[in-house]
């Protein structure tokens, strides 16, 4: 009996088949990179990459793969995300040169870049005519995520992007519709597209099913909460600071209905709902325990079922869902591009030219096809090709909407706030949503942390942050065109 | 000949200085040298985001005044130490006496309550963070079979539960420290004059007083002393319960000093920070010494 494993054994076998066996006029970039990198056959070389599921990518497929091709060892260093910074960091003022790739969130890239610790790749995307298949990268994560001053310093590789998931049944329930027009006055929407109306659907669940199925959840511990107040304060009309003076706006009137809404919000969710965070709400929305959610692409799969029958899967919840699981925006319609993921060459590096070739490789339309649609993998579609790839439409019925759903997310998203040391500003949100748990009132949290942005500024530089905050908001996602 | 004779004689008296000279040579390598860079750091602008690495005098020191965060973290340091130490020792030393007796079993208990301590305090931590998870967590579970229905209780959020749940991870580790200590010092005690004291009719407090706690005193000055010390260092229970939060609500000085130093990258401000604890610790170190007695 062919399994599903099977099946992506030789769909995977295909598209290598298929990618390394073209004429050589239609030498595509994974090919020209194979074939450049073949002179450093029986060299190592070492990429930082996020410990855990992200690992497996390069420690299972493409690091053995590589080696395969061109006869390069790769060296994973793994990496928690929340040191990924530091040790790149460390590595570039030390002069080390432990790391020759390195795999960098986007909102980073104008601290490194100014430090110096990445290599400009614009000499290599020339030299192995990676060019065109780069502009093929969705305009969003190419355009906003790419360079820093006009130089290309990492290749786009993971489109993270937030998106609400609902559940159809739930939702369609035609006893809840006709209690909720009964209460209302109007048609439950399906799905909410603002907040107001998410709100009021949320907390009529709630109470309708009597709290067997809650109207939602969300990310709710801090670290997740600075990415979805970035979001949520964004589409509410806030901006992050006063462009002419570089003060702090956070603490504006939508910053404080953002606090306040999430308070609100709480009362219709799971009990102790502010402590979770993706394994948490995941759990929840899996078994069935809330009705909405919002979150990164890799809960839509899992919801289907697709690739939790593997080993490496098996901390993730049985769903118990698949099959009635609708995408859509979230309130608002713009979701936040939360974190992301490029890859770079360190500047330290003593390998570049190879590590570049990986890069490219990694980065090509053919082989991130493959990477995106591994089932362990948390890496998702961030190119034109992959939101239409058939092979990706099939993976479950409802890939397509799916697929759709991450494309339009691609198309309007927002980008995480990117300045000069923005892990500072960022540490400040992580703050504040967290003394919001704690009781402390909304416009008081804000007051406080504006005042520690303009510290922040005041100690960066107003004028030197100003230029890098204004080159920042001038992105197309940056702010919603309202 | 004579020369020789007087060599053996004579043997050069600096041989020995030179035979030390590796082990000191290693010693202020890896102790004196680290200590000195960092004061010199510590008068600089060193910052990992940035290139200026200018002498900047007292600026780092002087701003450790104005750091409202840094003080509230001493306070949170000091709030938990005065608690959690009095209790540790009170604790560890009813198990010392409950344990002095011999009794069936007794190896094997003493070795089930010194487990705790055995444990690296990031997983001890890291456990804690589960039982008292509020969705999978059993402490809120049992507390929910006591009244009579699901407790949701916020251990790691709500303030008012955020330093009782510290503290009893603290108590819960490091009491059995505590124990073992004092019930080596406590075998150690003269029976022949607590016997006495028993037969001139002097009741247990009157005995513990006067007899055994000037005999175990030392002993129990040096684990106050090694606990106190330690929970101003505190660093890994609060990192995995808490991180410091809710907001910055249980950060204490070794949190502080480690966001200030890899998460904000204040290369120069952090080692301005350490110097700082140093000096308060050096202080009230040689205070507790010279009251507990410990220099004579």
């Amino acid at each position: 009996m062919v399994t599903r494993r099977d099946l992506g054994k030789i769909g995977l076998a295909a598209g290598f088949a298929g990618t390394f066996t073209r004429p050589a006029w239609a030498e595509s970039a994974a090919d020209i990179a194979v074939k450049a990198a073949q002179q450093y056959k029986g060299q190592t070389i070492s990429i930082v990459w996020e410990a855990g599921l992200q690992s497996l990518d390069p420690l299972n497929f493409s690091g053995p793969k590589w080696k395969e091709l061109t006869g390069i060892d790769v060296k994973v260093v793994e990496v928690p995300v929340a040191e990924m910074f530091t040790k790149i960091m460390q590595d570039f003022r030390s002069g080390a040169g432990a790391y020759d790739a390195l795999n960098v969130i986007p909102a980073w890239m104008p601290d490194l870049a100014n430090a110096g610790a990445l290599e400009v790749l614009d000499p290599f995307v020339d030299k192995y005519a990676y060019r065109d298949e780069l502009q093929k990268i969705a305009p969003t994560y190419r355009d906003n995520q790419m360079m820093v001053n006009g130089k290309i310093y990492g290749f786009p590789d993971d489109g993270d992007v937030f998106v609400m998931y609902y559940r159809k049944d739930v939702l369609g329930d035609p006893a809840l519709q006709a209690a909720y027009k009964e209460k209302f006055g109007q048609d439950l929407p399906v799905p909410p597209t603002t907040w107001k109306d998410f709100d009021q659907v949320g907390a009529f669940i709630t109470e309708f099913t009597g709290g067997k199925t809650f109207g939602a959840a969300f990310f709710r511990e801090s670290g997740y909460g600075n990415f979805m107040f970035q979001e949520r304060f964004r589409t509410e009309g806030g901006k992050f600071f006063d462009g002419e003076t570089m003060k702090a706006t956070i603490n504006s009137d939508a910053g404080v209905k953002v606090f306040t809404d999430w308070l609100a919000e709480n009362k219709f969710g799971p009990p102790g709902v502010e402590q979770w965070g993706f394994v948490e709400n995941l759990a929840g929305f899996l078994q069935g325990q809330t009705a909405m959610t919002v979150s990164w692409p890799p809960y839509g799969r899992w919801a289907a079922s697709y690739g939790t029958d593997q080993e490496v899967m098996s901390w993730v919840p049985k769903s118990t869902i698949a099959g009635k699981v609708g995408y859509a925006m979230p309130p608002g319609g713009h979701p936040e591009l939360a974190a992301g993921f490029c890859l770079s060459v360190s500047s330290g590096s003593k390998n570049k030219e190879a590590a570049y070739l990986f890069i490219q490789w990694l980065n090509s339309e053919a082989v991130s096809l493959e990477r995106v649609k591994l089932p362990y993998a948390l890496r998702d579609p961030f190119r034109d090709s992959h939101f239409t790839d058939p092979g990706y439409l099939a993976l479950w019925p409802d890939a397509k909407d799916y697929l759709a759903a991450l494309q339009a997310g691609a198309n309007n998203g927002l980008l995480d706030l990117s300045l000069l040391q923005t892990d500072k500003y960022e540490e400040v949100l992580r703050q504040s949503v967290s003394k919001l748990w704690a009781g402390e009132d909304p416009k008081a949290i804000l007051d406080a942390a504006a005042g520690e942005w303009d510290a922040i500024t005041e100690k960066i530089g107003v004028d030197k942050q100003k230029a890098v905050y204004a080159d920042w908001a001038a992105k197309s996602g940056a702010y919603p065109k309202m | 000949m004579a020369a020789a004779t007087a060599l053996r004689a004579n043997p050069d008296r600096n041989f020995r200085y030179w035979l030390l000279t590796p082990a000191i040579f290693l010693l202020l390598l890896v102790g004196l040298f680290p200590l000195f860079y960092s004061l010199a750091v510590s008068f600089m602008r060193i910052d990992m985001m940035d290139t200026d690495t200018s002498f900047a005098g007292l600026y780092n020191y002087g701003n450790l005044f104005k750091d409202k965060r840094l003080w509230e973290a001493l306070g949170h340091t000091l709030l938990i130490t005065v608690i959690a130490l009095p209790i540790e020792l009170l604790l560890g030393l009813a198990m010392a006496y409950l344990f002095l007796e011999k009794m069936p079993g007794r190896q094997i208990f003493v070795s089930l309550l010194v487990l705790p301590t055995i444990i690296s305090p990031i997983v001890a931590g890291a456990t804690w963070r589960l039982l008292f998870d509020n969705r999978f967590g059993p402490i809120n579970q049992i507390l929910g079979w006591f009244a009579g229905h699901p407790v949701t209780a916020l251990w790691t959020i709500n303030p008012r539960l955020v330093y009782p749940a510290i503290i009893f991870c603290e108590i819960w580790q490091w009491t059995p420290f505590m124990f073992l200590i004092l019930l080596a010092a406590l075998s150690n005690v003269d029976r022949s004059q607590t016997e006495a004291a028993a037969i001139d009719g002097a009741g247990f407090s009157r005995t513990f007083l006067r007899i055994v706690l000037p005999a175990i005193w030392p002993v129990m000055a040096i684990a106050i002393l090694i606990r106190g010390l330690d929970l101003v260092r505190i660093f890994d229970i609060i990192w995995a319960l808490t991180s410091g939060g809710p907001g910055t609500m249980t950060e204490t000085i070794s949190v502080y000093t480690y966001a200030q130093g890899f998460k904000q990258f204040e290369t120069s401000y952090t080692a301005a920070i350490a110097f700082l604890v140093i000096v308060i610790l050096t202080v009230v170190v040689t205070w507790a010494i010279r009251r507990m007695g410990l220099a004579k």
